[in-house]
């Protein structure tokens, strides 16, 4: 009896520690905000700093991307500075932690508008959190550019201030494939597709954007397979496919589903004649854990090293020096988010709470903003951006822009050479 | 219409993927035969040996299959060390219920330190052999999953002679059956267990080396394997190798049979629905297992 007692004790004191363990990690990321950050809030005044709040999963399920676009929003920090600041105040960034919790989420930007009376705000990372993080932007009427959440829920809730800093939504992300393929002549384009999907919301939207528009247009599907996000046999999907024999293969994929997705199909010899992967391509793992057989492979990207956009160059080399490496994806959403930002404040000529707010969402409604380091970005009335991901291709080992066309290294390989 | 073509093919990959499955299951059993242990860290420990193997050859070059020379005598020692000193030490009275909070313990601390050391980065072991297969009958055999069948095939024999041939597996299995009389005959019970729980982890080495060959490895893997692991040892019987390796074979034929027409994610459902439909009609499994009779 006593050492039932005892293990009971145990067991609840174990379990107090988790607790406290977890509250704590929490905390202590929370209370980290980059710049100090104490005093916000000025009105208007020309020698207070511009303050700009931020709540980033910067631990937890997203902190991978959440620390990927804190660094963005950094870089845009350093550069904004360093060219004399934005209306000739200098910025400062609040960043607190929400840990990926979308309660948190919710209280870090109540606190920041109401006790740090932050003067904007910048969006946190993924859908989870954005949706909850633009119901409180919105009751309190504060403009809301967010860098990560595609999905088109997200668009759906009937905010105004809502603003997605990337050139399109999932769904749009292969448009510029699907026009690519409907302008080939009939007897050369391909004839049967193959889709498989994880299940998830993103990578499903970004395959079923390209199925529909080509099925509407005539072209076979003789495969469509969603597989659970744990899946990582893939050798009878693998099998189902090579059976098939289809001419394009479309992988709504993240990255290791696309990985063992391929080599099982290399194992059974299937030769695609144009295939497709969201995300997994551009993964800097990716030729290797394939096996180098890259070339032909295309995916779609909102992002490009080398897009010759004119703020491009100099993001990147601001982002080497201050976190000494190359941008991916998701800095450069933090950093675009800055730039939607910075070109409705310096249109309208104002960065405070009340009405100023306002005025920076009905510009950012009328405008377009001509030069981010993802091209130029315009907004329909729900906030979702009016463009296309670019389309890149490997070619000899390299990944290459081959749409669209006034963003070109190169022409689109088809058939693509075999894997 | 599904052609005879696909049949085949997916016939024959359900039974390399059964193949592993049987090797990956069968350490579960013998933990569970030797001494009703629970042991939620099997699948932690295939996923660790699968790490070893990635990066024994991402640092030397050399094929991942070589690193077994070091993790099988390394998991043997751990597996005879954690008996020793962890597993033996629970009351025999809550040994079953115990057993799950301990290696679900070790399971985290295995993770979080793979975690730790190698990320949570997915990886996969670039092989020059790993996208080749062998033509057989028009269908395609990768390369991969016949070494990994071979290995499995290769394990589950030496164990089954181990177990049926040798002084040892006589005194193992007198231990299974009936642990006070095999200590009346003078059986070092606790010893011969230790050494069997080292030999069900040393198994452990081997299916994750095989694992690593044909799947990305990430820390969090673990948790999808044990699910099914656990599933076919009860449809085998519990404690019952021959079992296991049938039932492992069966289930993962009819898994990837199953997704030509309900796809991937409903396929996986067959494990479950197996395990109710034992449970229901034959609790004690469909092969052998006498054992699991008593609990």
């Amino acid at each position: 009896m006593s050492t039932k007692r005892w293990t009971q004790a145990g067991a609840v004191a174990a379990v107090a520690a988790l607790l406290l363990a977890a509250c704590g990690n929490g905390d202590g990321g929370g209370g980290g905000g980059t710049d100090g950050g104490g005093g916000g809030g000025g009105d208007g005044d020309t020698d207070d700093p511009i303050v700009i709040g931020v709540s980033l999963p910067l631990t937890g399920d997203f902190a991978e991307p959440g620390k990927g676009v804190q660094r963005g929003y950094e870089t845009w920090v350093e550069m904004v500075n360093a060219n004399g600041g934005l209306l000739g105040r200098q910025v400062e960034l609040i960043v607190l932690d929400d840990a990926s919790d979308p309660a948190r989420v919710v209280s870090d930007y109540e606190s920041l508008i109401a006790q740090e009376e932050v003067d904007l705000l910048f969006g946190p990372f993924s859908t989870r959190l954005v949706v909850p993080a633009s119901r409180v932007a919105s009751e309190y009427g504060m403009l809301f550019v967010e860098p990560a959440a595609a999905a088109p829920e997200v668009f759906e809730n009937g905010f105004e201030n809502i603003f997605y800093a990337a050139p399109a939504i999932a769904s749009d992300h292969y448009n510029y494939l699907a026009d690519y393929i409907l302008a080939m002549p009939e007897d050369e384009r391909p004839q049967t597709m193959a889709v498989t999907s994880m299940d998830d919301p993103f990578a499903q939207g970004t395959a079923y954007g390209l199925r529909d528009a080509l099925v509407e247009a005539g072209v076979e599907l003789v495969v469509d397979e969603v597989y659970p996000p744990n899946a990582t046999d893939m050798s009878a999907i693998a099998a189902q496919i090579a059976d098939a024999d289809p001419d394009l293969l479309v992988g709504g994929s993240l990255y290791q589903d696309a990985v063992n997705l391929i080599l099982a199909l290399q194992q059974l010899n299937y030769q695609p004649r144009m295939v497709a992967f969201s995300t997994a391509p551009t993964n800097p793992e990716f030729p290797e854990a394939i096996g180098g057989a890259v070339d032909g492979i295309l995916s779609p990207t909102g992002y490009s090293l080398t897009a010759d956009w004119p703020s491009n160059a100099p993001f990147i080399e601001m982002h080497n020096e201050i976190h000494g490496m190359d941008p991916q994806e998701d800095e450069a959403n933090g950093y675009t988010t800055g730039q939607v930002v910075q070109a409705a404040v310096e249109a309208v000529g104002c960065a405070e709470q009340g009405e100023c707010q306002q005025q920076l969402i009905d510009w950012l409604h009328e405008n377009s903003v001509e030069d981010t380091v993802v091209g130029p970005l315009g907004w329909d009335e729900a906030g979702r951006p009016d463009g296309a991901h670019m389309l890149l291709q490997y070619q000899e080992g390299e990944i290459t822009i081959v749409l669209p066309e006034d963003a070109a290294q190169a022409e689109l390989l088809y058939p693509k050479p075999e894997w | 219409m599904v052609s005879g073509a696909l049949l085949f093919q997916s016939l024959i990959l359900g039974l390399l993927l059964g193949g592993l499955y049987a090797l990956l299951a069968a350490g579960l059993t013998l933990y569970f035969g030797i001494m009703r242990v629970v042991m939620l860290a099997h699948a932690a420990f295939i996923i660790l040996s699968a790490y070893l193997a990635w990066w024994f050859s991402s640092v030397t070059g050399l094929d991942p299959m070589i690193s077994l020379v070091g993790s099988v005598p390394l998991f043997y020692g751990i597996g005879y060390l954690l008996h020793r000193y962890l597993l033996s030490r629970l009351r025999p009275t809550t040994m079953t219920m115990m057993s799950v909070l301990l290696t679900f313990g070790i399971a985290l601390a295995i993770e979080g330190l793979l975690g730790l050391v190698w990320t949570g980065t997915q990886r996969r072991i670039n092989l020059p052999y790993g996208p080749t297969s062998i033509s057989f009958l028009g269908a395609q055999i990768p390369v991969v999953q016949i070494i990994s069948f071979g290995l499995a095939a290769l394990s589950l024999g030496v164990l089954y002679l181990i177990m049926k041939r040798t002084q040892f597996g006589r005194s193992l299995r007198a231990t299974i059956q009936h642990g006070q009389a095999a200590q009346l005959v003078g059986i070092d019970t606790t010893k011969v267990a230790g050494m069997g729980f080292g030999l069900g982890l040393a198994t452990a080495a081997i299916g994750g080396a095989a694992l690593s060959l044909q799947a990305t490895i990430y820390p969090s893997l673990h948790w999808h394997w044990i699910g099914p692991l656990m599933a076919i040892i009860v449809v085998g019987g519990l404690g019952s190798i021959p079992g296991a390796a049938i039932a492992a074979l069966a289930l993962g034929t009819i898994r990837v049979l199953l997704e030509i027409p309900m796809g991937p994610t409903w396929a996986q459902t067959i494990f479950y629905v197996a395990l109710f439909l034992t449970l229901m009609l034959r609790p004690q499994g469909f092969f052998g297992g006498r054992l699991a009779q008593r609990f």
